[in-house]
């Protein structure tokens, strides 16, 4: 059954938009993620146009964070003040991230860009889960307890603007949360992502904070950053299709419910490497597309009248 | 002289009223609105007509019909991709101002041997001889450039190529079928990509290779329904439209949570 999307201007299939968010939704419960990084290559593989994938993707990275959110709030797994702080980063980020977009998007460099952007990232971060949780595994076969990281001060320490955050038990600067909540805002409005799987491991690694709390702050963070993209998509590019987002988010809440229940089926260690392999593997997809020569040199594109 | 410029006149008006007598059209379409509604998934319309034969003694031999159904007219970019350090980089640009985003043509017969290519060209019938107005030739880094002919005319040949490949574009030689000495029709096709606004169909008799007559009539292709009232909303009230999309999906991630908390 196909269904005409009004902003995206093309028919789909219901049945394919539901079974891919139902699929991503499956990933997103199962492995603790927002699926962006799957969604957003997929519906430009449907021909979905590049804004309006990235915006559309942003309204159900809102649902899908809701929901992870209330859950860590219930358990009180959210640092709120870190949050606080991230939030006031990623806000001023996202908005960079669409004026970038839309620059980009006038000189036609659009999908090249997140099509790099998404295989630097896909590659790096596949790359360094699977060299960690294949240490994992091998510590865990050989009966060796993993390494405890070391509570050294890092550089971070000498920053100035000290702010203690009571929730994650730390004494530290407010500019490396700032940067780092700017730096994946300004991707999330590019990629279409939440961001959770960088600013994650920038949490536990550049900020060190205790990983109880890093995926509902980054829940409640993604929420707001995600919300506030949404709305400057459909602002400034009206490219968020409604209709496209609610058969999303109906399929991704399906998926995730099953999703959640696999996972605690399967150890955790095999899972990191499941998902790095998954990572690595859209990287390379969409890496090899970049290299290989395109089958028309030529594109066309309707030219967006300013207003 | 003043006999001499009367006669002429004479023949003149002489010659413009036995032109007015030449066989002449008649059409219709199926439809001269096409809603664009949640089902949609391309349609096709058929345009109908008649030759009226005028003049007692003229023949239905070397007569020709052809449909020419164009969309709406917008700018559009063509971009070349060259590899820059491995890569396929979108480099050179030429922007059209004036491309129709639609354009079927239909004939009795192939258009090569129907008229000669300069009738057509003078009268803009067939895809080779669209006008999109002058290019503008841009550089990679937003300079305008001058290209030679050869390369400007590979640019306005893949945006046909681009075009005829999304079904945009299309030639239907023999899709204009006689029933008999007078009757005709033609069924085009309208697919699910086209962009909406005001369509043109029309239509072409012609005899011995020129043009005797022509009809145009317009046709509407619109967005109807919720399809309409969604995309009217993102385009007129943008900043309501993002609220309520956002809204609605905090909404639905709640109510998940809601179910998901209830088990």
């Amino acid at each position: 059954m196909q269904i005409y999307l009004p902003i995206a201007e093309l028919p789909v299939s219901i049945l394919t938009i539901l079974a891919m968010g139902a699929a991503v939704g499956f990933l997103s419960g199962m492995f603790g993620i927002g699926g962006g990084f799957l969604m957003t290559p997929l519906l430009i593989f449907l021909g979905i146009p590049p804004a309006v994938a990235v915006g559309t993707q942003a309204t159900q990275i809102v649902a899908s964070s809701v929901t992870g959110a209330l859950a860590h709030l219930a358990r009180d797994s959210i640092d709120f003040k870190m949050g606080g702080v991230l939030l006031g980063g990623g806000m001023l980020g996202s908005l960079s991230g669409i004026y970038i977009f839309k620059l980009l998007t006038n000189i036609g460099q659009i999908d090249l860009t997140i099509s790099v952007v998404y295989v630097l990232f896909l590659s790096v971060i596949g790359a360094m889960m699977m060299v960690e949780s294949v240490q994992a595994i091998r510590a865990a076969r050989g009966g060796a307890t993993p390494k405890k990281r070391s509570g050294h001060h890092s550089w971070i320490h000498g920053l100035p603007l000290k702010m203690r955050f009571r929730r994650s038990k730390l004494y530290i600067s407010v500019i490396p949360p700032i940067l780092i909540g700017y730096f994946v805002g300004t991707l999330s409005a590019i990629m279409g992502v939440g961001g959770g799987f960088i600013l994650i491991p920038a949490m536990i690694y550049i900020l060190r904070m205790p990983t109880n709390v890093v995926i509902g702050t980054s829940f409640f963070q993604i929420v707001f950053v995600a919300a506030l993209t949404a709305v400057m998509h459909a602002v400034e590019n009206q490219a968020v299709d409604i209709v496209l987002a609610f058969l999303l988010v109906i399929g991704g809440v399906v998926g995730a419910q099953y999703g959640v229940r696999a996972a605690e089926k399967l150890p955790a260690e095999q899972l990191r490497a499941l998902l790095a392999a998954l990572l690595l593997l859209i990287g390379l997809r969409l890496g090899y597309e970049l290299i290989s020569p395109p089958e028309d040199l030529y594109s066309i594109t309707e030219v967006q009248v300013m207003k | 002289m003043r006999w001499g410029a009367a006669l002429s006149l004479f023949l003149l008006v002489c010659a413009v009223t036995t032109s007015a007598r030449a066989d002449q059209l008649v059409t219709d379409l199926s439809e001269y609105q096409i809603a664009i509604r949640s089902n949609f998934t391309g349609t096709q319309i058929l345009l109908f007509g008649a030759v009226e034969a005028r003049t007692p003694g003229s023949r239905a031999i070397n007569r020709d019909v052809i449909v020419v159904v164009q969309g709406p007219v917008r700018p559009m970019t063509v971009r070349k991709k060259e590899p820059v350090g491995g890569i396929w980089v979108n480099h050179d640009s030429v922007t059209y101002p004036s491309v129709p985003g639609y354009y079927a043509i239909a004939s009795t017969r192939p258009l090569e041997v129907t008229a000669p290519h300069e009738t057509l060209k003078a009268l803009r019938i067939g895809i080779e001889n669209i006008s999109p107005g002058t290019p503008v030739a841009e550089s990679i880094d937003g300079t305008i450039q001058i290209l030679p002919p050869e390369e400007e005319t590979a640019f306005w040949k893949a945006l046909i190529r681009n075009q005829r490949r999304d079904g945009l574009y299309f030639n239907l030689p023999g899709g204009v079928t006689f029933l008999g000495q007078t009757l005709f029709r033609a069924t085009v096709d309208i697919p699910a990509n086209v962009p909406v606004g005001l369509y043109t169909a029309k239509v072409y008799l012609l005899q011995e290779g020129q043009v005797i007559d022509t009809i145009s009539s317009p046709l509407y292709i619109d967005k109807r329904g919720l399809e309409r009232l969604i995309y009217r909303m993102a385009h007129s009230d943008p900043l309501l439209y993002g609220l309520v999309a956002v809204l609605v999906a905090a909404f639905a991630g709640w109510l998940a949570s809601a179910i998901m908390g209830r088990r």
